[in-house]
């Protein structure tokens, strides 16, 4: 893929991965076919600050697990006063990071 | 993208044991229902409003000791939360002894049934529901 392009998607949706992960995305873009820039384009990501704001503010119900897709662990903090105020604690400096694996995981469906 | 099996595996044995340990605290400390188990709900302390769990461990624990009336009074959740929490090591154990992953198929089904509108929804308004009844009945 053109490595213009390629910096462009990194320069927008950097802040949506580790970043460790932000060379080797790059690597495997520019290394990528064309055709594929489309579907790329289209990928929404989730910002990981809106998942911080969302776990201080709705953390002790669960709503940020729920809202990065993981349904069942946030089932499990709602039915626990999300996990007796202590996993809500946790998950303020787990979230983030959570964000950006969920993130990966959703570029990784296209990448391979 | 689901979460990875192993990561899950320990977080919901971390989750499991906690659960143990304070049901096992609660116990020790005697059999006054009324008094234990709304000193660690972080919405409790903030806001003065019962969250919509607050009140299984109560559930629980009146349950335990026979009331069942009374464990429904509390917060029927806590009777879900005791299932979750019966499930959860019988499957664990099962898969740690034979290698399988039945506790893992388990999770992934139940996370995509619960990602369908038609059973979110219902789930969302029980839930506020009995969220209101709980507020109602000042736990």
């Amino acid at each position: 893929m053109d490595t213009q392009k390629v910096d462009m998607f990194i320069m927008t949706n950097g802040k949506f991965f580790e970043s460790f992960q932000v060379a080797q995305i790059r690597d495997r873009l520019i290394s990528l076919d064309d055709s594929k820039w489309n579907l790329i384009q289209t990928l929404q990501f989730k910002d990981p600050v809106i998942s911080l704001i969302v776990s201080l503010l709705g953390g002790a119900l669960g709503i940020d697990r729920f809202i990065i897709g993981d349904v069942g662990l946030g089932i499990g903090k709602l039915l626990t006063c999300g996990g007796l105020g202590i996993w809500t604690i946790i998950d303020w400096f787990l979230i983030m990071g959570a964000t950006r694996e969920k993130n990966m995981a959703e570029l990784q469906k296209v990448l391979y | 993208m689901p979460l990875p099996g192993k990561k899950l595996y320990s977080i919901l044995f971390i989750a499991c044991a906690a659960g143990y340990i304070w049901l096992g605290l609660n116990i020790s400390q005697g059999h006054h229902e009324e008094n234990i188990a709304v000193e660690v709900c972080l919405i409790k302390h903030t806001t003065n409003i019962p969250c919509p769990s607050c009140g299984s461990t109560r559930t629980i624990l009146a349950l335990l000791h026979g009331n069942i009336m009374d464990s429904l009074y509390w917060n029927p959740l806590g009777l879900i939360v005791l299932l979750i929490m019966l499930i959860i090591p019988l499957f664990m154990t099962y898969d740690f002894v034979c290698k399988k992953e039945l506790l893992l198929k388990m999770y992934y089904k139940t996370e995509a049934t619960f990602r369908k509108r038609k059973y979110a929804v219902p789930a969302i308004v029980l839930i506020l529901l009995n969220w209101i009844w709980n507020i109602s009945k000042g736990l």
